[in-house]
């Protein structure tokens, strides 16, 4: 953009996502500490960082970082202390196609949903090996239930995706925006344009989002952490630096998967009435906004419900959210060709 | 290459279930969901539990042997610490059976109060039952629902006894009258501090609205109820069998309440339902406890207003020496029946005190329950028990 | 559920009369009612059918506790008997059985002599007393013959020794005897705090 030099222009964009990301995160974890708070009667974190709290989070990670290097002694050393980079790195990865502007995006691949679908499954790699090497039981219970849900979740998030992309015509995410930013109606001398939620992607959207919580793996659908059974599942054995990796790419993670969803389904960083030179000024905040939104949801469920069991959420995958997201590409295929 | 050997040994391979080896996982006795420290050791077969063998004693402190050597009202200080979430209900059945060794007839206002405190002891142990369930679901909410309006009913039984959880608050022949006492000191008004029946009435209000509430949030709730129907279900006849009483029995379609057919207290002067489900599942012990915090709380209202004014505690001497004899006296504990038989020998200390307690009786059913259940029902089934290791072990 | 009408306590005479007839079928004999509690002595023999029988034909399934009273002459801890002279040392095996329909309920004890003290076991018919067997073993001694598990229940297993034994010692009564009504130490003999500085 600015520099003529396409690695340095590169790697500016991936310095400013990466920053950019990480501080999201940090206020996703404080919006969660804080909501759930509010949720329970509780005033939440407010002693780091004066009345609001607001430095809770950095004030954790400083007591991360100072904690004893711990590795199990029957640990698989090598797989042990890979296993989290893995994770946070393939979350990261998922940053590269997100567009937060017209040209706010560090790379805007022609395989966008296909390359962001494929990188977000290796963090199932990672939870396996996390589970697989800690050489204790209760790890390997919670790896061997992620292994299960997290591999039967990534069809139907695949698939609401897919009658998306058939929707819109394209893999590529700032062309999905751009087909939702098009005119659906004229009214008098008024375009209207709609985004796919309402553009007859309503299942779809459901589907994946309840995707999307179970490929965070959060309640209701926590079985590989599930707390209070088997401590902290495959993250038992995790203390310190590896931990926080852990900690950070799962709330990652959830601004990825809120940003997706907004940008399939919701219009990504396009609103109406703001003009085409604005959108690149605007953009980041109007998807910021409706991250926001998402995660709120992501925050309320996880606080509200209860966990399902691990044969229910299975039986919920495979017996209900497949056929219907099978179901929907079907008819999104109809209506494309038919209209 | 389609030989006949080749076919058959592939058809054979495929209709084989694949034969994995069970795992030996330990549950406890430090663990977020075993109540206290109990030890699950569990043949798991990935998720299925093959069987399980409970190990408990961590928490055995010797009631049995310690009553042996300590006079009766000593032993009252003692008592409330076995099922330490609902205190004073553990005092009553003991001190009713020294009143009926000794023959010493408590006041009528001692006994209302005893009402009282045992009902409000009952919906502590219940709003714990209501927090901790649902945690162990893993809804992590209703919990502080329930413990907030908790706070209020221990705040009321520490106003009136001195003590949160081990009021230590029954004496031979009544309650203790209040701060005072003693040949030195001038006796100061020596019964419940002022405001304790407007602060109980308050109290139920707060209480009925977050029963509401927990209705709300759980009850109807769709992945509660896919958690808990139909898993763990005890047959009534089972029950009978091992023993299991309170919420756990009256939730498998058998309907002893024994505040209808025992009156230690006076019970037959309040009106209440007993809460019977037909069931016998986890979602119907939930709501049999339920339905019991309502009950109670209909029985403290109606309570207050028929208290007599009178002395709080009968004349009795000051060492005590109960008479030769044996009794068994039991109470509805808040986790099911209670009872101490007491054996005299005419002296200040019991000969032998055998404690019955609820959890140990409840508990030994885990064996049988928890045959070829999942990981997850485990803890639904451990949870909806309701038991308290300091009971357990006594 | 309709409330039935509340059962007053039964008067001493009929619970007298009722623990007649139930111990005259059972082919047992009562050794007292009294303070509302009935007591009935089965002989050893014929425990297991005795307990079966009041299950099944005489409206007592509900198994409470079952538990052990060892009657000594001497205890190391605590008092004794009230008539050490007149007492026959032996062990009784008490399981108390209810009814779940009201409030009746009896004690059916078992006399064992402390130098054969074995019984047969309940666990056949209820299997709710395989712990309560348990801990009776442990802590007495007592032999429950035919209990699938007769292992530690309470004590670690390394454990010697049968603690509810009127000869087993409370430790921390060897060490210091039982202080009586009063447990009250008199207060350390303390001059006042010093306001000096000790440098000074």
């Amino acid at each position: 953009m600015t520099t003529g030099l396409f690695a340095l222009d590169t790697a500016i964009k991936v310095v400013v996502v990466l920053a950019a990301m990480l501080s999201g995160a940090l206020v996703v974890i404080f919006a969660e500490l804080k909501i759930g708070a509010h949720m329970q009667h509780r005033p939440g974190p407010y002693y780091a960082g004066g009345r609001f709290g607001w430095a809770q989070p950095l004030a954790d990670g400083l007591k991360f970082l100072q904690k004893e290097d711990l590795v199990p002694n029957g640990a698989d050393s090598r797989v042990f202390r890979a296993a989290p980079y893995l994770v946070v790195s393939a979350t990261l990865a998922t940053f590269v196609v997100i567009p937060f502007g017209p040209d706010l995006v560090v790379r805007d691949l022609d395989l966008g949903v296909f390359y962001l679908l494929a990188i977000s499954s290796i963090t199932t790699l990672g939870v396996l090996m996390a589970g697989w090497a800690s050489a204790n039981k209760y790890s390997l219970i919670g790896g061997l239930r992620a292994a299960a849900q997290l591999i039967a979740y990534e069809l139907p998030l695949l698939l609401a995706a897919v009658a998306v992309v058939v929707q819109a015509g394209t893999m590529s995410l700032n062309g999905i925006v751009e087909a939702q930013a098009e005119t659906f109606i004229t009214v008098g001398s008024f375009d209207i344009s709609v985004p796919f939620l309402l553009k007859g992607q309503l299942i779809g959207f459901a589907i994946f989002m309840i995707a999307a919580v179970a490929e965070l793996s959060r309640i209701p659908f926590d079985m590989p952490i599930a707390e209070s059974e088997l401590t902290m599942g495959y993250l038992t054995e995790y203390s310190g630096i590896r931990f926080t990796m852990f900690f950070l790419g799962e709330y990652l993670a959830i601004i990825s998967m809120a940003a997706v969803a907004a940008t399939l389904y919701l219009g990504g960083y396009w609103a109406p009435f703001i003009p085409e030179n604005l959108l690149n000024a605007a953009g980041p905040l109007i998807l910021g906004a409706k991250v926001a939104l998402l995660v709120f949801i992501i925050i309320w469920i996880r606080w509200t419900w209860p966990r399902l069991r691990e044969d229910q959420l299975q039986d919920m995958a495979w017996r209900w959210l497949i056929p219907l997201a099978l179901a929907n590409i079907v008819i999104a295929g109809i209506f494309k060709v038919a209209f | 290459m389609t030989s006949p050997e080749l076919m058959h040994r592939s058809e054979v391979a495929v209709s084989v279930e694949l034969q994995t080896p069970d795992m030996t996982l330990n549950i406890g006795p430090q663990h977020p969901s075993t109540h206290g420290v109990l030890r699950l050791v569990a043949r798991v077969d990935g998720e299925r539990i093959r069987d399980v063998e409970p190990v408990i004693g961590y928490m055995h402190r010797g009631y049995e042997k310690l009553a042996e050597v300590r006079t009766y009202a000593q032993i009252t200080a003692l008592v409330n610490r076995i099922d330490w979430v609902a205190g004073f209900a553990n005092e009553i059945a003991f001190i009713r059976a020294v009143e009926t060794l000794a023959g010493i007839e408590p006041t009528e206002r001692a006994q209302w109060i005893r009402l009282i405190l045992s009902e409000l002891a009952r919906i502590s142990s219940h709003l714990v039952f209501m927090s901790s369930y649902p945690l162990e679901l893993g809804a992590t909410t209703p919990l502080f629902h329930a413990l907030r309006e908790r706070e209020r009913v221990l705040d009321l039984i520490e106003g009136a006894t001195g003590g949160r959880f081990h009021p230590n608050f029954n004496r031979v022949g009544g309650v203790k009258p209040a701060a005072g006492g003693g040949s030195t000191q001038k006796k100061v008004s020596s019964d419940l501090p002022a405001g304790f029946f407007a602060g109980t009435k308050l109290a139920m209000d707060n209480v009925l609205a977050v029963c509401d509430d927990i209705d709300n949030l759980v009850t109807g709730n769709e992945l509660i109820k896919a958690r808990t129907v139909g898993v763990g279900v005890i047959p009534g006849d089972k029950a009978i069998e091992y023993g299991l009483s309170g919420p756990n029995l009256r939730a498998s379609g058998v309907g002893f309440d024994l505040r209808k057919h025992e009156f230690i207290l006076p019970y037959d002067e309040v009106e209440f339902d007993v809460a019977v489900a037909e069931g016998g599942d986890c979602y119907d012990r939930y709501v049999v406890r339920l339905d019991e915090i309502r009950q109670s709380v209909r029985i403290v209202l109606q309570a207050i207003d028929k208290v007599p004014s009178g002395p709080l505690q009968a004349k009795v001497p000051r060492i005590l020496k109960v008479p030769q004899g044996q009794a068994y006296v039991r109470n509805e504990n808040p986790k099911g029946e209670f009872g101490y038989y007491v054996i005299s020998e005419g002296g200040r200390m019991p000969y032998r005190l055998k404690i019955r307690s609820t959890s140990f009786s409840n508990l030994s059913i885990l064996p049988w329950i928890l045959k070829d259940q999942l990981v997850p029902d485990l803890v639904a089934i451990m949870g909806s028990l309701d038991f308290v290791l300091g009971d357990v072990d006594r | 559920m309709p409330d039935s009408p509340p059962e007053r306590a039964t008067t001493a005479d009929d619970l007298a009369e009722w623990a007649d007839g139930l111990a005259e079928r059972l082919g047992a004999s009562v050794i007292s009612t009294e303070f509302a509690t009935v007591r009935i002595a089965v002989a050893r023999d014929r425990w297991v059918d005795t307990l079966r029988a009041a299950r099944d034909d005489e409206g007592l399934p509900f198994f409470s506790w079952l538990s052990a009273i060892d009657w000594a002459k001497e205890t190391a801890v605590g008092e004794g008997p009230a008539e050490p002279e007149d007492l026959v040392e032996r062990y009784e095996v008490l399981c108390r059985l209810s009814s779940v329909r009201d409030a009746s309920g009896a004690h059916f004890v078992a006399e064992i002599p402390k130098d054969d003290a074995w019984i047969d076991s309940i666990v056949p018919v209820w299997g709710g007393a395989e712990w309560h067997e348990r801990e009776a073993h442990e802590m007495f001694g007592i032999d429950f013959r035919g209990n699938p598990n007769l292992t530690h229940l309470y004590l670690p297993d390394a454990f010697e020794g049968h603690p509810l034994r009127k000869s087993y010692p409370l430790l921390s009564r060897e060490v210091k005897p039982w202080p009586g009504t009063v447990d009250v130490e008199d207060m350390p003999a303390v001059e006042g705090p010093s306001t000096e500085n000790p440098e000074a």
